[in-house]
């Protein structure tokens, strides 16, 4: 996100940040995914913060901050503390932006704090290093370009909804991230819109609109200068002596850049013969694999309404007028070789696997509608007789495990019988044992029972003698 | 200010600054190929010394001076340095002062006239939050005061710390063996002082005499530019 400058009144207070400065604020500041500053022909008034500091909050204090100046934390001295150290971080930043875009030095912020030097130092340098100050880029060399168009984009997307008025002077304006639009930038007179070309391939319009609405619009400036033949044939004969080195191409073909030289290139008509075919559909496949399915559909519309177009322009993948390329030379920037690598070659097995698959697809019923009579019978008999040997084959199959089933039931039965032999003849021991037992207790009973009747004989017999 | 003002006498004690922080006051005036440096800050004397290189060379490249002035930037804060932590191992003593201090200073265009007084047996005290709380309450926009007023305190009470270790060096050598009671006239003579005793006695009120009243006020003036190029011709031609 991109913060406006606080306008606060007078360039110098020292009090610390006041509660109504803080609404404006906020919000954290964040946005740019590259940490590569941003170019200060963008809006002036925005200030930037790296998202690597994007914790930083007037009115709290981050753990980095804490770690980084523990002075202030430690309570080694009373005035030395926290609240101390929030009145000069917050009095350098808004000095800062107070100014902005001039970076502020030391010596400015040093005059204006009342503390001892050293400290005001640490924290300059704390906050330096942190991009929360002086965080503006100096030059704007070519690679920066993408980041540019990056931070011109993001900050379009979070400041606000793309206007809708659109600034029709010779220099136009993105609808979208509010950047000057300068190799080429799609318009849609549909809805009276301009947008640069990341901003069209990042979708950045209004949801009514359809990509396929978006006119390429060319605002090269070197088209504005025809290529006379001469400097055309140098520059043919320089890339056919030097190929892609454009260093050496640009002072072959004398009075042109290397930009112009490869913008002219690549839009010479004969173009695609120096296109290979593969590396189009490589190139655009790793971009789709990269990407997912992000944005689908305008990726397909756009490469069905401009692929004539993008063939020729696809050798300087540097070249920001062919955005679709250009987002895949990033991305496969962004992402490393090996795994651009890794996504192309995947992409292009998948293709190829596809093609196979249809082509088998096609395959089959070709075969059968063609090789009905001769191969037709002989396929049919072969499969047949391989279908009635796996009968067979699952027959014995059965006729064994139904055998093998007997045959264990059987012995089972027979262990069976065995036991019920065995407990048979324990219980015939039983019963004899049993009537032993019952003879012998009959014995036992008569015995007792005589010797019973002999002691009463006795007794009465004893009786009668004694009366 | 911060901090209990003590009634009692003190016993000598190790010099040092009699505030919160033990900032030095820096001052720097360098002439160097037609070229002049002037300058005014505060220094933490526990900071180590390669700091006061790396200051100088900050300096010299965000003002744009010629190079030769890192080292004489930093021969001039060193010698100041050390002439403080000279005085470091001495003793000073402090007793009952309340001095006043004055503020007569002119930055950019803003002139500040004030007088105040100042508890020198305070040690929490602290010229920076003070100078911070003068500008914002008598409204000063010019950010460059503030230090300023604090390097303009903090420079008197350097001043008075120095001469109080002279003056306690001066009794320890007159009147060897005699502690006590006379520290506190020797620390009167240096005339700077006010006494207690004889200011909040039960005569007198706290409440202050209104032919003072002007002279403790605190004035602040803004000045347009000529007048701010009549007094600096004003001031050369004094300095010379």
């Amino acid at each position: 996100m991109a913060m406006k400058a606080p306008d606060s009144g007078g360039s110098g207070e020292i009090l610390p940040i006041t509660p109504s400065l803080s609404e404006t604020t906020s919000g954290v500041a964040a946005a740019l995914q590259s940490p590569q500053p941003p170019s200060s022909s963008s809006d002036i008034d925005t200030i930037y913060v790296p998202s690597y500091s994007r914790w930083f909050s007037w009115t709290d204090i981050n753990d980095c901050e804490v770690r980084s100046l523990p002075e202030f934390f430690d309570s080694r001295s009373s005035s030395k503390n926290p609240k101390f150290y929030l009145y000069l971080r917050n009095s350098i930043i808004k000095q800062y932006r107070d100014d902005h875009p001039r970076k502020i030095s030391f010596t400015d912020v040093r005059r204006t704090l009342v503390s001892d030097v050293v400290s005001i130092r640490r924290v300059f340098d704390f906050l330096d290093s942190w991009g929360l100050i002086n965080y503006t880029s100096s030059a704007s060399a070519k690679p920066l370009k993408w980041d540019e168009k990056e931070a011109g984009k993001s900050a379009g997307d979070a400041a606000s909804e793309p206007s809708t008025t659109v600034k029709e002077t010779a220099k136009r304006i993105c609808n979208g991230c509010k950047s000057i639009c300068s190799i080429a930038c799609f318009a849609c007179d549909k809805y009276d819109l301009t947008l640069c070309a990341r901003c069209y391939v990042r979708s950045n319009y209004r949801v009514g609109i359809n990509s396929s609405e978006f006119k390429r619009v060319e605002i090269s400036e070197e088209s504005k200068i025809q290529w006379s033949e001469k400097e055309i044939l140098l520059l043919l004969e320089a890339v056919m002596h030097y190929g892609d080195d454009w260093k050496k191409v640009a002072p072959h073909v004398t009075g042109r850049t290397e930009k112009d030289c490869v913008s002219q290139f690549v839009k010479l008509p004969f173009g695609e013969q120096f296109v290979k075919e593969s590396d189009f559909e490589d190139g655009l496949e790793a971009f789709d694999q990269i990407k997912g399915s992000a944005i689908p559909e305008s990726e397909g519309i756009d490469k069905d309404g401009f692929s004539p177009n993008k063939r020729m322009k696809l050798t300087p993948l540097a070249d920001a007028s062919n955005p679709i390329m250009a987002q895949a030379a990033f991305l496969s920037a962004l992402a490393g070789t090996k795994v651009a690598e890794a996504a192309a070659r995947a992409a292009v097995t998948a293709l190829s696997d596809v093609d196979e698959a249809d082509k088998n697809a096609s395959g089959d019923p070709n075969r059968q509608e063609t090789n009905a009579a001769p191969s037709g019978e002989t396929t049919r008999n072969d499969s047949e007789r391989a279908w009635a040997d796996a009968k067979s084959l699952i027959e014995k199959e059965e006729q064994e495990v139904e055998v093998a089933i007997k045959e264990t039931v059987e012995v089972e039965m027979k262990k069976i019988r065995d036991r019920i032999v065995h407990f048979e003849k324990l219980d015939l021991e039983m019963e004899r044992s049993r009537k032993q037992l019952e003879e012998m207790k009959n014995l036992l009973f008569v015995d007792q029972l005589n010797i019973f009747f002999h002691t009463r004989k006795a007794r009465t017999s004893e009786d009668r003698v004694e009366c | 200010m911060k901090g209990l003002v003590s009634t009692g006498w003190k016993g000598p004690v190790k010099f040092r600054m009699p505030t919160a922080e033990n900032l030095v006051p820096i001052r720097l005036d360098i002439q160097f190929e037609g070229q002049r440096y002037k300058d005014a800050f505060t220094w933490n004397p526990s900071d180590p010394d390669n700091e006061v290189v790396i200051f100088a060379k900050r300096t010299v490249k965000d003002l744009k001076l010629p190079y030769a002035f890192v080292t004489q930037i930093a021969q001039s804060i060193q010698s100041q340095l050390s002439d403080f932590r000279a005085y470091e191992g001495q003793d000073m003593y402090t007793g009952e002062k309340i001095i006043p201090i004055k503020l007569d200073l002119r930055v950019n265009q803003t002139l500040i006239k004030d007088q105040f007084l100042w508890d020198l047996n305070n040690f929490e005290s602290d010229p920076e939050e003070f100078a911070r709380t003068l500008c914002k309450d008598l409204g000063v926009e010019d950010p460059e005061v503030g230090p300023a007023v604090a390097f303009a305190i903090r420079e008197q009470l350097y001043e008075i710390a120095i001469q109080s270790v002279a003056s306690a060096r001066e009794s320890r050598l007159s009147k060897k063996g005699r502690r006590g009671s006379d520290h506190g006239s020797a620390s009167k003579a240096s005339g700077l002082s006010m006494d207690l005793m004889k200011l909040f006695s039960f005569k007198s009120s706290v409440v202050r005499k209104r032919k003072d009243l002007d002279v403790y006020e605190p004035v602040v003036d803004l000045l347009t530019s000529e007048e701010v190029d009549a007094l600096e011709a004003r001031e050369e031609r004094h300095a010379r």
